[in-house]
């Protein structure tokens, strides 16, 4: 539903997006993860042609954002990273405004996402919180049921409870077979709600890959408890394994990549068991930022 | 296509446009009341001690009736300003301003074209000068009534209409420029070079031979030659009109083209 290709923009010498070759099928969800400036704003606008390429080029549904901009703005929900809407209007009648300018939508649907968003309609827009305002923007991105959403910062402003709120829409739109990109960053967020994470870093896409196999490339945390003393020698001999500490019977141990190796050094001795720390993707984000960059 | 902007921008404009017709119709009103009490000192000889140039830059150059007087008093320098500067204000706002607050993308990533979003824009502006035109001749006619003018209502309207055209010419030009730029400033800045750079060409012009033959390019000249209260309707008000619109057809490639600034 989403594809780019060598999507590139350059203001002067600033490479705010080099080359990004990107594939979101029907039904997919990737998210952006990348501190400020990284370019995922940048990619995002891209796609929703309103700043043009500096190379590349960008599609939705088949058309190409460049040449055919009405056939992509009547296929996607966007929702800018700092959405601001006509302080003068009501919620409803800002949204009633953008669906008279998509052709029309079924006012029950602006009606239920409002009512599950808690979202006061009848507040002049000036009127509501940032959290309400980023909630008219969700609305008027998601009323009409695009087939594919793209959401700069989506869940900024919203409290917990309708975070939540808002990945369950994500989930339901992803079901209806939405492609959706969404960034973030909020690591738990697009975690939550991504199969697919791409990390952005001073414009170019350092990686991209399932939200599973990304985990899988970063340090896992153990804690290993034997049934006697714990065969330190043994595991800090292992490639990859690094001891952290030792608590009485417990052996406290990172483990890059692959925990097999481990595993198979572990076979003679008795575990009595093995707690392990789901890795953070903050910690996979950091790791991958080490070498440079800094983080957000 | 939706004429959902226009409704829009209609509405937007309804409440500030009661307050300008009312400020045009209260100064049209007030000076035109004030005629009977002036006529006296506006003598032969008093008009004929100022500059020949002078004469000619504001028609004076007969005897002095009601609608000299309003030419002079009203619609040479208080009305051009006040609807260039509706104009100008009104256009700079329509796009450019929009985008700078960031009120204008998520419009921009519907499906309606960026060239119909100027188009209904510009129609909404025009409808706005429009009004301020009408409000602008329904006050001569009744200050003319009133204050013994004797002012005759076509007259009026010509009148009126040049000041509309000016207001039209520099709203489309700031609303051209701000949608080529997307800076509410520049818009701004341009239009008002354009509208003083021709407000001196229409006064240096008449005094000076040399620049004469250049104030035809003037959209003041355009619009005020003849009067601009006057019997007869120049030339000029099709120049303006078609200026004008050149301006929005020149922006629409820019427009549609050019990246949108974040608010």
């Amino acid at each position: 539903m989403i594809r780019t290709r060598d999507l590139t923009k350059r203001y002067g010498a600033t490479h705010a997006l080099e080359g990004l070759d990107l594939e979101i099928r029907a039904g997919g969800v990737l998210g952006f993860l990348g501190p400020n400036g990284a370019g995922k704003t940048t990619a995002i606008r891209l796609i929703a042609g309103l700043i043009r390429p500096s190379r590349g080029s960008a599609e939705v549904a088949g058309f190409d954002v460049a040449r055919d901009p009405q056939a992509v703005h009547a296929r996607i929900g966007y929702l800018s990273g700092e959405f601001r809407a006509y302080r003068d209007l009501t919620a409803e009648r800002y949204l009633r405004y953008l669906a008279d300018l998509r052709g029309g939508v079924d006012p029950a649907r602006i009606a239920s996402l409002a009512e599950r968003l808690d979202l006061p309609l009848r507040r002049r827009i000036g009127e509501l919180s940032h959290g309400n305002r980023q909630k008219v923007g969700l609305v008027q991105a998601l009323m009409a049921d695009p087939p594919v959403l793209l959401l700069d910062e989506p869940t900024q402003g919203l409290d917990p409870l309708m975070q939540r709120e808002f990945l369950g829409l994500i989930a339901e739109a992803r079901d209806r077979g939405c492609a959706v990109l969404l960034s973030s960053h909020i690591l738990s967020e697009v975690e939550a709600v991504a199969d697919r994470i791409g990390i952005l870093r001073a414009g170019r896409l350092v990686a991209l890959d399932a939200v599973d196999a990304l985990r899988g490339r970063a340090v896992r945390r153990l804690d290993l408890v034997f049934a006697g003393p714990p065969p330190a020698e043994v595991v800090a001999a292992v490639p990859g394994v690094r001891i952290l500490g030792t608590t009485d019977r417990t052996l406290h141990v990172e483990v890059e990549g692959s925990t097999a190796a481990l595993v198979a050094a572990l076979g003679p001795h008795a575990v009595e068991d093995v707690v392990s720390h789901e890795p953070d993707l903050e910690e996979i984000f950091l790791s991958l930022y080490a070498d440079g960059g800094e983080p957000a | 296509m939706s004429g959902a902007v226009l409704r829009k921008t209609l509405r937007d404009e309804a409440r500030p446009l009661v307050w300008w017709s009312l400020g045009v119709l209260a100064i049209v009103l007030l000076m035109a009341l004030l005629w009977n009490q002036v006529r006296d000192v506006y003598t032969a000889e008093l008009l004929s001690a100022y500059p020949e140039e002078l004469q000619e830059i504001f028609n004076f150059g007969g005897a002095m009736d009601g609608a000299a007087y309003m030419n002079i008093e009203v619609f040479s320098i208080i009305l051009p300003v006040l609807f260039v500067v509706f104009g100008v204000g009104r256009g700079a706002r329509l796009i450019a301003g929009e985008e700078q607050e960031g009120v204008l993308e998520p419009v921009l990533a519907t499906p309606v074209p960026r060239w119909a979003i100027l188009l209904q824009k510009a129609l909404g502006l025009a409808v706005g000068v429009v009004a301020l035109t009408a409000a602008t001749a329904v006050a001569t006619i009744i200050g003319s009534a009133l204050g013994d003018l004797a002012i005759p209502a076509t007259e009026a309207v010509v009148g009126a209409a040049a000041m509309g055209l000016l207001g039209l010419y520099a709203g489309w030009l700031a609303l051209a420029v701000g949608a080529a730029t997307g800076h509410r400033g520049a818009a701004m800045a341009v239009a008002g070079l354009v509208l003083v750079g021709g407000y001196l060409l229409h006064i240096i012009g008449a005094i000076l031979a040399a620049v004469e033959p250049w104030r035809v390019a003037s959209p003041f000249a355009q619009a005020v030659d003849e009067g601009p209260i006057s019997g007869v309707v120049p030339w000029g008000f099709a120049v303006l009109a078609l200026t004008a619109a050149a301006f929005l057809a020149l922006a629409v490639p820019l427009f549609e083209r050019r990246d949108i600034e974040t608010g």
